[in-house]
C-alpha cells in the first residue's frame, strides 16, 4: 500500500542528481532536446496529480484529461474572451480545472471501482465535445492560436528550466499534502472506506477534495501546456492524454510518490525516440503494457527500489 | 422526418446493445471491464470490408455471410488473447486488468492502420437493400430495418442460450457465484474463454452489420467503447436487459438530437446517465458492483 513520503539522504541525493542531469541535458542538447525535455516535465506534473488520485486515494480515473483540458481552455479564454493580460490569465487555468473537479467530482464519488472509472471517462468525454462542438466560444476543432507567444517568447532551454521549476513546487505541495492530516484521511479511505467511515471520516467529502485537488494540479500542467504550445485543442481534453498519464502511471508503478514522474520520463523518451526504430510504435506501447502488467506489475518504481535495496542504500522496510 | 430518424435510432440501438451485451456478460462472470470492446468491433468492421468483395459483393447472403465470418475471425482473436494474456492476471488488481485490455487497444488500433491504412473505408451495403419505401410520403431506407431485424434475431438467439441451454445456465451459474459453480465442477477458465469469445463475435458482428451505415475508420474503436459504456451505466453493469434499455435510450436520443439539437445529444446522454447513476446511489451504494 502506499505509505508515507519520507525522504532519505539517499532519495535527496538522487533527487538532486536528476535535477542536474535534466538541466544538464536542457543545456547542452540544443532547442530540440529542449522541447522534448518541457513536455516531459508538463505531462510528469499531469500524471502525478493524476498518480495523487490513483496511489493515495485509490480512485482511477478514466477522464482526468477533463482537468487538463480545461486547464489549458480556462487560461486561453480568459485572454481571448475577456480580454485579461497573458499573465493574469494563468490563474484562471488551474482555477476552472477545479471548479470542473467539483462539480464532476461531486458526481463521481458517488460510485466506486469501475462505475467511478466510467462515470469519470465520460464526465471527461463530455468536456471534449463541449470543446469540441462549441465553435463560437471555444473554436471547435480549430482550436485557439495565435493569442500570444508561445513559451512567453522565453527560448526553449529557458522555458524547460521554467517548467522543471513549477513541477518542483507543486511536487513539493503534493507531497506536503500527503503528508498531512488530509493526505492521511486521502490515504485511509482509499485503503477501506469502510473503516475509514467507521472512524469517523466521511468517505465521499474526503474523496472529492482528493479528487479537487488533482484536478487543480492537473490544471497547472494543462495551462502550461497550452502556454508551451501558445494554443489549446479540444484534443487536450481527449481519451489519449488520459490513455498517456494512466499508462505513465502504470509504468512508474502504483503506490509510489514518484511513479507518475518515472512514467512520464520513461514514456514520452520511449515515444520520441521509438519512431527513430520502428514505425509501429503504437503496437509497440501495447507490448510493452502487456509485458509490465504480466510480469511487473509494481512498475519500473518497484525495481528501483530493489536496486536499491540490493545496493544497500536503503535499508530493507 | 421523425419516424425515419426514430428507425434509425433503433438500429443505432440495437447495434449498441450488441456491443454492449458482451460486454456486460464478460463484465458479470469475470468482473472484467474489457476496454477493447470497441476495437472487436472495429475489426468486425474492418474484416467484413475485407472479406465482402470475396465472398459475395452486392448480394444480401454474400453480406450477411462476410459479417459472420468477421464475427467469427474476431472472436478467435478475442479468445488468443484472453488465453494467452489475460488468463494470466484474473483475481489482480482491477486496475492492470483495465490496463491489459488497454494495451490490447493499442495493438488492434495499430495493426489495423497497418493493413488498412489510416483513411475511411466504405463498406456497401448490398443492392437489394440499397431502396427505401414510402409509407405516408416518408420515403425510409430499407437497410436499417433490416439490420435492426438481423439484430433482433441475433438478441433472441443469444436470450435464448442463456435461457434454455446448459452453456446458459453454466453462464447464470458462474455469474450469480463464480465459487459456488466452480465448487460444483464447473471449469471456471472454460466459462470465462466462452463468454471472452461470445462476446468478441457479438462485437464483431456489431461492427460488420453496421460498416455500410458510415465511415469505417480507426477512431471507430473509441467512440464506440465510450457509447458501449454509457449504455452500461445506464442499464448496470453485469445486467443485460438492463443493457437492452440503455442501449435502446442512447440509440434513439442519439437519432433524434440529430434533428433537434444537433450539439447537444451527447450532453443529453450524460445528462440521462447522471440522473440514473444518482437516482440508484441514493438506494444503493453505487449499484451492484459497489
Amino acid at each position: 500500500m502506499s505509505r508515507s513520503l519520507r525522504m532519505t539522504p539517499a532519495r535527496w541525493a538522487a533527487l538532486g542528481a536528476a535535477i542536474i542531469a535534466i538541466e544538464l541535458a536542457n543545456r547542452v542538447g540544443g532547442p530540440g532536446m529542449s522541447l522534448v525535455l518541457a513536455e516531459m516535465l508538463i505531462l510528469a506534473l499531469f500524471a502525478s496529480s493524476l498518480n495523487l488520485l490513483m496511489s493515495y486515494g485509490h480512485m482511477v480515473s478514466f477522464g482526468h484529461s477533463a482537468f487538463f483540458g480545461l486547464g489549458a481552455y480556462g487560461f486561453t479564454l480568459m485572454v481571448t474572451k475577456a480580454g485579461l493580460p497573458v499573465e493574469a490569465a494563468l490563474v484562471f487555468g488551474p482555477l476552472a480545472a477545479a471548479l470542473g473537479g467539483l462539480v464532476f467530482g461531486a458526481l463521481c464519488v458517488r460510485l466506486t471501482e469501475i462505475y467511478f472509472a466510467m462515470l469519470t471517462l465520460a464526465c471527461a468525454q463530455i468536456t471534449f465535445t463541449v470543446l469540441f462542438q462549441w465553435y463560437d466560444f471555444t473554436g471547435g476543432d480549430t482550436g485557439i492560436t495565435g493569442f500570444m507567444d508561445a513559451r512567453f517568447g522565453l527560448s526553449e532551454a529557458n522555458f524547460a528550466t521554467l517548467t522543471l521549476v513549477v513541477l518542483g513546487v507543486c511536487l513539493a505541495a503534493m507531497a506536503r499534502i500527503i503528508n498531512s492530516p488530509l493526505g492521511m484521511s486521502i490515504r485511509s479511505v482509499g485503503q477501506d472506506r469502510w473503516r475509514a467511515e467507521a472512524l469517523g471520516l466521511a468517505p465521499r467529502r474526503v474523496q472529492l477534495v482528493a479528487f479537487v485537488i488533482a484536478a487543480f494540479f492537473a490544471g497547472i500542467a494543462g495551462t502550461l501546456f497550452a502556454v508551451s504550445q501558445g494554443s489549446a485543442f479540444p484534443d487536450y481534453a481527449g481519451l489519449g492524454f488520459t490513455l498517456d498519464a494512466l499508462i505513465m502511471v502504470v509504468i512508474g508503478g502504483l503506490h509510489s510518490f514518484w511513479s507518475g514522474v518515472i512514467g512520464a520520463v520513461i514514456f514520452t523518451q520511449l515515444r520520441h525516440w521509438a519512431p527513430l526504430f520502428t514505425d509501429h510504435w503504437e503496437l509497440a506501447l501495447g507490448i510493452i503494457l502487456l509485458v509490465i502488467v504480466i510480469a511487473l506489475p509494481h512498475g519500473v518504481a518497484s525495481v528501483a527500489g530493489k536496486l536499491a535495496r540490493m545496493l544497500g542504500l536503503e535499508g530493507r522496510k | 422526418m421523425i419516424w425515419v430518424q426514430l428507425v434509425n435510432g433503433l438500429m443505432e440501438g440495437m447495434m449498441l446493445f450488441l456491443i454492449a451485451s458482451g460486454l456486460t456478460l464478460i463484465f458479470g462472470v469475470s468482473r472484467i471491464v474489457n476496454f477493447a470492446h470497441g476495437s472487436l468491433y472495429m475489426l468486425g468492421a474492418f474484416l467484413t470490408y475485407a472479406l465482402v468483395p470475396l465472398v459475395g459483393p452486392g448480394t444480401v447472403a454474400g453480406f450477411f455471410a462476410a459479417v459472420l465470418l468477421a464475427g467469427v475471425a474476431t472472436a478467435a482473436i478475442g479468445t488468443a488473447f484472453e488465453v494467452l494474456a489475460l488468463r494470466r492476471i484474473y483475481g489482480s488488481d482491477p486496475l492492470m486488468q483495465l490496463i491489459i485490455t488497454v494495451a490490447l487497444v493499442f495493438i488492434i488500433r495499430d495493426v489495423v492502420r497497418w493493413i488498412w491504412g489510416a483513411n475511411s473505408v466504405t463498406v456497401p451495403a448490398p443492392d437489394a437493400l440499397m431502396g427505401a419505401f414510402v409509407i405516408g410520403g416518408n420515403y425510409y431506407p430499407v437497410f436499417p430495418f433490416v439490420i435492426f431485424g438481423a439484430g433482433l434475431v441475433v438478441v433472441l438467439v443469444m436470450i435464448g442460450i442463456i435461457r434454455f441451454t446448459r452453456a446458459g445456465i453454466i453462464l447464470r451459474a458462474g455469474t450469480d457465484d463464480r465459487g459456488m459453480a466452480a465448487l460444483l465442477g464447473i471449469n471456471e477458465r472454460l466459462i470465462f474463454t466462452g463468454v471472452f469469445a461470445a462476446g468478441s463475435f457479438l462485437a464483431g458482428i456489431a461492427g460488420g452489420m453496421a460498416a455500410p451505415y458510415g465511415d469505417v475508420n480507426y477512431l471507430l474503436d473509441t467512440t464506440v467503447i465510450v457509447s458501449a459504456f454509457i449504455v452500461c451505466v445506464i442499464g448496470g453493469l453485469g445486467n443485460l436487459y438492463g443493457a437492452l434499455a440503455g442501449a435502446m435510450l442512447v440509440g434513439i436520443t442519439k437519432a433524434m438530437g440529430v434533428l433537434y439539437f444537433p450539439r447537444l445529444s451527447m450532453v443529453l446522454i450524460f445528462l440521462i446517465m447522471a440522473v440514473v447513476l444518482i437516482a440508484r446511489s441514493l438506494g444503493r451504494q453505487g449499484g451492484p458492483a459497489r
